[in-house]
């Protein structure tokens, strides 16, 4: 998920009055050269043009040629056209990962969300030392890597060395296992909450400043108590850094592989197809079948396509009708 | 999850490493190549042997005209992933590479490996157990040289079955038995872990007669064999799963944190293990060290000397090898017969030899280990590897594993009658096998 989001409400674009005419004599200035030299803004452009054409557009062509053509052990490669997609949309397997992923999402999304939401909320409303610390500590798990924070979890979840497992056994219960099949959702979606609400509240808090302080003052004069203000206004306020944040968690939701590859070193449970990536990740690197991977690859992001679209117009469809 | 990007990133900054250091190596390469008549042929390994650099410097010091140039790049999946990469690409993989028994069939479908016999590696046939040159070789085709095996014995708490009067067990049967009366005498105790490894299940099925794959590019190169559901390899998921069903078998996953706390706190009383294991765990044991025993694998039938084998590994020399006789003088003589390599490979990296004077050598078969109180164990792991016959893997063997232990998985959680796995493991291989273009025949 990229680091650079716009993270300020629109309502916090009105920037404070600044000499105005100065500035647009400048950019029309700029204007004027640009169209007057394109080789320099040509230019100016080609070092990230070069950038996106060699590392994406180039891999991502050479990904879709690949899931053109079939490849078997025992017969060679030949052009396939659009089998290996047929295959991907009926392979049980992929279908499997595709609703574990879904339900997880449906469950862990909003919580993470709620609990950010939540977290921003309190820390724009308190302005104290604590709030910054917190602040601070809410954030850090996004600066462990991911691949630690899961082996660190595998080990706080074990029986052997982890402090939880063994807690039921001091009211007389029986240990938790972390990894049996019916905990182990559960498990990957607290990993993943932990790494990622203090960063979705980050975003929040950041949009929450944005909305200008005399919406509140007008909102206390009406009468409204802190929550009123939280909910009726704050919330409104920053609905499209919410959407936002939710759009990036449900693409990378789409894409869950890291902690379930690192967790399947403890947990049998774990199948070579538990999520759609990990399943694309084992075709290519485990069974040598690198033309089907690149068409599972292309399926699940254009699922990831369709899935983000929906959620933006049916956001803005809602947007419009508020 | 969403830290898929930053991963992208991560590897991108590894890739760059890479290529700066694949950068170095043409360079270097290049210089070998150009100036061969002053300066002696570099030849690249990938390995992941521990102790390995002292092996590699052994040869270095023993050969002019052949140097070795080695990196450890993962341990066996990790560097498989490597490898299919290579291939794939065209370029970036080894000269020469490590390559475990089971895989060779998947490096050999991929038309990844040179046949050494070619280069006259057919000359080694004798120096190695015949049933580790079986599984390197097709006919005459050399595709791998053995180095170190895993004949497989069962390693068990000498001082806890003697302190409760349990007899060791001489057959699975009194095995389940033992299982039963170790959760008697502690209830917090196991006899053994399930411990979700194709390998391991492998060997027990190997033990017991099972010979679920056959495999031959050489003879056909679309036919193989698949039988998993043969009553010998029914009769080892049978017996384990009831002891799972039963609470008697823990289900730690072999070689995490908490199986080894768990044979090093008497958490576990056996394992079935391999001739390397005591190596690879030793040093971990720290409070059980003295206390462990190996004894003969227990047998299907009272009496008999049924043998299996889990693991071991060989040298291949890849296509991409700029100089393939080289390769095929470092993969034959990185091990082969040098003592130097050897010395390194028995006491400090605890290797099994397949090379056979080395396991006949007194030195090793009447070596006392402490860590097993002074037992001469390889009295026990050396028969059982001149006792392995011919057993033989697919060519996609990692798909095999791989279903193999979703199913166990399936049915250690509840979600499935052990009696089903290997019959649905079988139909999803099958269905493999057919979709990659094989003919399947039982």
């Amino acid at each position: 998920m990229t680091r650079s989001m716009p993270i300020t409400a629109p309502e916090a674009a009105t920037d404070p009055p600044t000499p105005r005419v100065p500035d647009e004599s400048r950019s029309r200035r700029r204007s004027r050269r640009v169209t007057a030299h394109p080789v320099a803004g040509a230019l100016f452009v080609l070092p990230f043009f070069l950038v996106v054409v060699a590392f994406l557009i180039v891999p991502l062509g050479y990904a879709f040629w690949l899931s053109l053509s079939s490849k078997s052990l025992a017969l060679g490669t030949r052009f396939s056209g659009v089998d290996n997609y047929v295959r991907a949309f009926t392979d049980p397997v992929l279908l499997d990962g595709l609703l574990r992923v879904v339900l997880f999402g449906l469950v862990q999304i909003p919580i993470m969300l709620g609990i950010a939401l939540a977290g921003a909320l309190t820390l724009d409303a308190v302005t104290t030392k604590f709030a910054l610390a917190f602040r601070l500590i809410a954030f850090m798990p996004y600066a462990v890597p991911a691949v630690v924070g899961a082996l660190m979890w595998g080990f706080l979840y074990s029986r052997t060395f982890g402090p939880f497992a063994d807690l039921p056994t001091l009211v007389g219960g029986d240990p938790i296992d972390f990894f049996s099949s019916s905990l182990l959702l559960l498990s990957l979606g607290n990993i993943v909450t932990w790494a990622w609400t203090g960063y979705n509240m980050i975003i929040l808090y950041s949009a929450l400043q944005g909305v200008p302080r005399e919406m509140y003052e007008a909102a206390v004069i009406d009468g409204a108590t802190p929550v009123q203000i939280a909910l009726r206004v704050k919330v409104p306020a920053i609905k499209q850094a919410i959407s936002l944040a939710a759009i990036f968690t449900v693409i990378g939701t789409m894409q869950f592989f890291t902690e379930p590859a690192i967790m399947a070193r403890f947990a049998p449970q774990i199948s070579a197809g538990y999520t759609p990536n990990l399943y694309a990740y084992n075709q290519a690197f485990a069974y040598s079948d690198f033309h089907y991977s690149a068409a599972l690859s292309f399926a699940l992001g254009f699922l990831v396509f369709v899935v983000a679209y929906a959620f933006v117009f049916v956001n803005r469809r809602r947007g419009a009708r508020s | 999850m969403l830290g898929t990007n930053w991963l992208a990133k991560v590897r991108m900054a590894k890739l760059g490493r890479a290529l700066a250091v694949c950068g170095l190596l043409a360079v270097a390469a290049c210089g070998g190549a150009a100036g061969e008549d002053d300066g002696p042929v570099r030849v690249s390994v990938w390995a992941w042997y521990p102790e390995f650099k002292g092996v590699v410097e052994a040869f270095n010091a023993s050969h002019t005209d052949i140097q070795v140039d080695w990196t450890n790049v993962g341990t066996g999946p990790d560097q498989y992933a490597k490898l299919k990469t290579a291939f794939t690409a065209g370029k970036g993989a080894p000269d020469v590479a490590m390559v475990e028994f089971q895989q060779i069939p998947t490096f050999v479908i991929l038309d990844a490996l040179v046949d050494m016999g070619e280069h006259g590696a057919n000359e080694d046939k004798d120096i190695y157990a015949e049933w580790a040159w079986s599984q390197a070789t097709d006919g005459e085709k050399v595709y791998a040289i053995p180095v170190d095996g895993g004949p497989m014995a069962l390693m068990y708490r000498k001082d806890l079955f003697d302190q409760h009067g349990i007899p060791v067990p001489t057959t699975w049967a009194e095995y389940a038995d033992a299982a039963a009366k170790i959760k008697a005498v502690d209830p917090a105790a196991y006899i053994a872990s399930f411990g979700s490894d194709g390998g391991w299940l492998n060997g027990l099925m190997w033990q017991a007669g099972c010979r679920p794959y056959g495999y031959s590019q050489a003879k056909a190169k679309d036919e193989v064999k698949i039988n998993l559901t043969a009553p010998e390899c029914e009769k080892v998921v049978d017996l384990y799963g009831d002891m799972v069903d039963k609470g008697l078998m823990a289900q730690d996953k072999f070689f995490t944190a908490d199986a080894t706390a768990a044979l090093d706190s008497g958490k576990y009383w056996t394992w079935a293990a391999a001739g390397w294991t005591p190596g690879y765990v030793a040093g971990s044991l720290k409070n059980t060290a003295g206390k462990w025993a190996v004894a003969p694998m227990p047998q299907w039938t009272a009496g008999a000397d049924e043998q299996g084998d889990w693991g071991g590994s060989t040298f291949t020399v890849t296509k991409q090898a700029k100089n393939p006789k080289a390769a095929t003088t470092v993969a034959r003589e990185l091990f082969g017969r040098s003592k130097a390599a050897w010395d390194i490979g028995l006491n400090k990296a605890f290797l099994y030899p397949l090379v056979k004077d080395v396991a006949a050598d007194p030195a090793f078969t009447g070596k006392a280990y402490e860590f097993f109180n002074g037992q001469k164990v390889n009295e026990i792991f050396v028969p059982v590897s001149e006792k392995l016959g011919e057993f033989q893997y697919t060519p996609f063997q990692d798909f095999v594993f791989k279903d193999l232990n979703d199913r166990t998985a399936e049915a250690m959680s509840g979600g499935r009658e052990w009696s089903t796995v290997l019959e649905e493991t079988q139909k999803n291989v099958v269905a493999y096998a057919e979709k990659q273009g094989f003919k399947v025949s039982r």
